[in-house]
């Protein structure tokens, strides 16, 4: 009788469901097939070398994606058939879902594409399998996030039509310019900004807060997508840690080129994410931790200790990754005295906090807030009191790279704006840091072509060079925009809580 | 209250307490399973559960699915263990490792020896079939009134069945290596369970092999490097041996004699920190500056084994890494004390060995 055959383990059966249906090309030559992974500079002496930080195979990855989606949609249909918005701490946290909305899950589907890109691009067929793989996960966390919020978008505001806004929206360019800087970039450097400098150094700082402070605020929607993505981003973080290792390792040539790409997307990431803190501090009426701890627990400790390993490579900590550390004390609070001035022309409402929100703040933040921020938020509740809440008549300045408005400050001055300008062709680039600048003057080519909104808006193309003639163009309504105190989203859960017999402002 | 978990395909046994979670217990018995986030989100530790149970705790539902809890997987850093487990996990099975059996043993005191002011030899006679071990391993003593075994390395080569020897150096105020330095005598009896760990010599591999040993980190190489002349090993070897000062510098004339008898063993010393009254004009540094200096700072193409101190290892693993010897090349014990384990870990996910 013949033996019967052994069941494969799992490294045999990966093995030969992946790169054992690889081959040599021979009518082209490997370079015309894989025309892209070589311009960047990296040098990859022997691609079997990569090693495969997990090992799935299509079969399983179906199976438990299914799973994952049966799941997640029993409990959105659940939420949803309980009319389960109403156990949200208050109204204006909703603000941080439209932010979500509106800014990062576009970042889901860009990433769905540009490991598509990837899935396809590398000669290695561990790395495109795993590109492959992440592909359909981003696709997939897209889909699920989006369907999660249009239960939101029956009763709120700011959740309509969503593409638009991705694509008119001023302020969307802050997120979007970010992926777009990567996909435009080649293979080796999207995925070290995308796997390696978002996903594993600077994830934490994303996902925890915003997941956990979905949670502590009630909306269970937002914390099920949020723990089903999670559950994907093991393997987007070893891809991400695999990648910067077999780089560091092919050759020694390649350590210079990865040093610049760290240094530009942290500095990159890190400006984004001010967004996501300022969220976090503002926008969660039940607090779950600041900014600046947040920036403490997951930078200064975990990402450091992660920099203290690669150090063996010859890798240093990221440029300027101290002043990101002067600036935990300030950038939420700038950047939300910047939106709290622009906000009639966003898709989100913006208020001053409470007081017991203002006391948080001088305890989590200590003089500077009580100095510098803290008597602005009671200039401006003091004419908002007189009718006169104020708003800035005209959209800002931003920088010409990471796209935000120029209100960053000098590292060692918080009360002196920073703008730095490059030249380039004759013509004037501004910049809101040091990091942005350098980024700026090491391809000056690439982002003087560069789009961005305001500029675009007074040069007329965005339906006309006015900010009316913009909102019109944007399809956005002066109901969702501007003061959250007084607006629709407001009155209705007064509504709510008054059927309810709780009031308003109680935690849920 | 403690169970065992036996984690498969490499068969090695470990300890968990009641209320510790196996990750955790996996990672101090120096066995490395993958991880990232440590708190039941991400998946990556999924682990299956071929024997015996476990409790899940706190690990996300996403993270590990319904079906997957019935097809019997688990969260390693979130299980605890109900009762002894054997898991399979995803990692590579070493075609070097014997796998010997662990045992407990009594070995009585037949030699002591001070090879320097601070280290002494130590000799057991173990009597009968002797103890069988890889050259690089060591074995957990019981040192009497001190509750929990300490590690030693076993210095002789597993030719040397019924006489093992042990090179002890003195930890100021450490209990069991005072008790080993003051109180120890000739005809003693001392109990240990031997063999353990998974430092030995990957003879399957091709390359050249370099050790980089300091102080009482002697003793492993010692073994090891004995081991592989007696076999008559061919391929090059290279011992950097460090120590503070001369006195320290022991077993000198053993493998200065080896390197002559031998073409293919080189072995180079460097005093750290060298006595006004040495007589020493050989360099002056560390071990892996000395390493550096010799290999002209480019280590690809060889193994490397690291043996000694905590922060020995370390300047080592760095040079090594920076002459483009990577994680997959380096074999290293680390030889831990209460202090260093007592010491915050700031290490990231990075590397599985280091
Ligand atoms: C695998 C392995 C192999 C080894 N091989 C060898 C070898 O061949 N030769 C050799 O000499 N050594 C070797 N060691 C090191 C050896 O095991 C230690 O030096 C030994 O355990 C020290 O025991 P002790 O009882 O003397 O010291 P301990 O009493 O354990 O104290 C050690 C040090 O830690 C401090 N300390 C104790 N408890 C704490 C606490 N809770 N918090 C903070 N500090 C504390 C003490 O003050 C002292 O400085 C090896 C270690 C390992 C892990
Ligand atoms: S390490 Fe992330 S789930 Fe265990
Ligand atoms: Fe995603
Ligand atoms: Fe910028």
């Amino acid at each position: 009788m013949a033996a019967k055959p052994r069941r494969l383990n799992l490294t045999q059966k990966y093995q030969l469901m992946t790169r054992g249906l690889d081959w040599e090309t021979t009518y082209q030559s490997m370079d015309d097939v894989f025309p892209y992974d070589k311009y960047e500079g990296i040098k990859i002496k022997d691609w079997d070398k990569w090693q495969d930080p997990f090992r799935l195979t299509m079969d399983a990855y179906w199976k438990y994606q299914a799973e994952k989606e049966r799941k997640l949609y029993a409990i959105l249909d659940g939420f949803a058939q309980n009319n389960s918005q109403l156990n949200i701490s208050d109204a204006r946290y909703m603000n941080a879902v439209k932010i979500w909305m509106q800014g990062v899950t576009p970042l889901e589907y860009a990433a769905f594409r540009g490991f598509a890109m990837l899935g396809r691009g590398f000669r290695g067929a561990g790395a495109r399998v795993a590109c492959q793989f992440q592909s359909i996960d981003e696709m997939r966390h897209y889909q699920t996030q989006m369907h999660a919020f249009s239960h939101y978008n029956k009763y709120f505001n700011g959740f309509r039509q969503f593409a638009r806004i991705r694509d008119r929206a001023w302020y969307l360019s802050i997120p979007k310019s970010y992926f777009e800087d990567a996909v435009t970039a080649g293979p080796f450097e999207l995925i070290t900004a995308i796997s390696f400098s978002f996903e594993y150094v600077l994830t934490n700082l994303l996902f925890m807060p915003f997941v956990s402070g979905a949670a502590y605020n009630g909306d269970m929607a937002t914390t099920t997508f949020g723990f089903s993505a999670q559950s994907d981003e093991s393997r987007h973080m070893t891809l991400g840690l695999e990648v910067i290792k077999f780089m560091l390792e092919q050759d020694e040539g390649n350590l210079p080129i990865v040093q610049q790409w760290l240094d530009k997307w942290f500095w990159r990431g890190y400006r984004l994410l001010g967004l996501v803190g300022t969220m976090m501090d503002y926008m969660l009426p039940k607090k779950v931790m600041s900014w600046r701890q947040a920036w403490e627990i997951y930078w200064e400790e975990s990402g450091m200790a992660l920099f203290n390993d690669l150090a063996r490579y010859g890798l240093r900590p990221p440029k300027y990754h101290e002043v990101a550390t002067k600036e935990k004390y300030r950038i939420t609070h700038e950047f939300w005295c910047t939106i709290y001035q622009f906000s009639h022309a966003t898709a989100l409402y913006t208020w001053i906090p409470t007081e017991e929100e203002l006391d948080w703040f001088s305890a989590e933040y200590g003089e500077l807030f009580d100095t510098v921020y803290r008597p602005r938020y009671e200039y401006w509740a003091e004419l908002d009191r007189k009718g006169e809440r104020f708003f800035q008549k005209r959209l800002p300045v931003v920088c010409n790279v990471c796209q935000i408005p120029i209100f960053h400050t000098m590292p060692d001055d918080p009360l002196m704006n920073c703008c730095l300008v490059s030249e380039y062709k004759g013509t004037k680039h501004q910049m809101c840091s040091q990091g942005c600048k350098d980024i700026f003057d090491h391809e000056p080519e690439k982002y003087c072509q560069a789009y961005i909104p305001p500029q675009q808006i007074y040069q007329g193309n965005c339906g006309g060079a006015t900010l009316e003639a913009y909102k019109e163009w944007l399809h956005i309504k002066d109901e969702e925009t501007g003061e959250y105190y007084g607006s629709e989203d407001h009155i209705m859960w007064e509504g709510w809580k008054a059927q309810s017999g709780k009031p308003a402002d109680a935690p849920a | 209250m403690s169970y065992q978990a036996t984690i498969e395909p490499l068969g090695e046994t470990i300890e968990v307490e009641d209320d510790q979670k196996l990750l955790d217990a996996a990672l101090r018995a120096g066995v490395w399973l993958p991880y990232a986030c440590n708190h039941g989100v991400c998946g990556t530790c999924k682990v299956d559960v071929l024997e015996g149970e476990v409790e899940h705790n706190e690990a996300s539902s996403f993270a590990l699915m319904d079906i997957e809890r019935d097809e019997g997987k688990t969260l390693a850093c979130c299980a605890t263990l109900v009762s002894d487990i054997v898991i399979e996990a995803d990692i590579e099975e070493e075609e070097d490792a014997q796998h010997l059996p662990v045992g407990d043993y009594t070995g009585k005191v037949v030699r002591i020896e001070d090879l320097t002011p601070t280290v002494k030899g130590i000799w057991l006679e173990v009597p009968g079939d002797g103890i069988e071990f890889q050259a690089g391993q060591y074995l957990n003593l019981n040192v009497p009134g001190v509750e929990i075994p300490r590690a030693f390395s076993l210095a002789n080569p597993p030719s040397e069945k019924n006489v093992i020897e042990l090179n002890v150096r003195h930890v100021p105020d450490g209990q069991a290596t005072t008790y080993l330095h003051e109180q120890l005598k000739m005809g003693d009896e001392l109990g240990f369970t031997a063999p353990l760990g998974r430092f030995f010599v990957r003879k399957s591999a091709p390359e050249p092999m370099i050790f980089l040993a300091g102080g009482s980190g002697l003793s492993s190489p010692k073994s090891m490097i004995l081991d592989l002349l007696e076999n008559g090993e061919e391929r090059a070897i290279t011992l950097v041996y460090g120590a503070r000062n001369q006195a320290e510098l022991y077993y000198f004339d053993l493998f200065s004699k080896l390197a002559r008898q031998h073409a293919n063993f080189h072995y180079l010393t460097a005093l750290s920190e060298p006595a006004d009254t040495d007589d020493w004009d050989g360099p002056r540094c560390f071990v892996h500056e000395l390493a550096e200096e010799h290999f002209g700072k480019r280590f690809e193409g060889h193994k490397a084994y690291l043996c000694g101190p905590p922060p020995m290892i370390d300047s080592s693993i760095t040079s090594l890494m920076r002459g483009r010897l990577f994680e997959e090349h380096i074999f290293m014990e680390n030889f831990f004390t209460a202090a260093d384990s007592a010491k915050p870990a700031r290490r990231s996910a990075l590397f599985k060995k280091f």
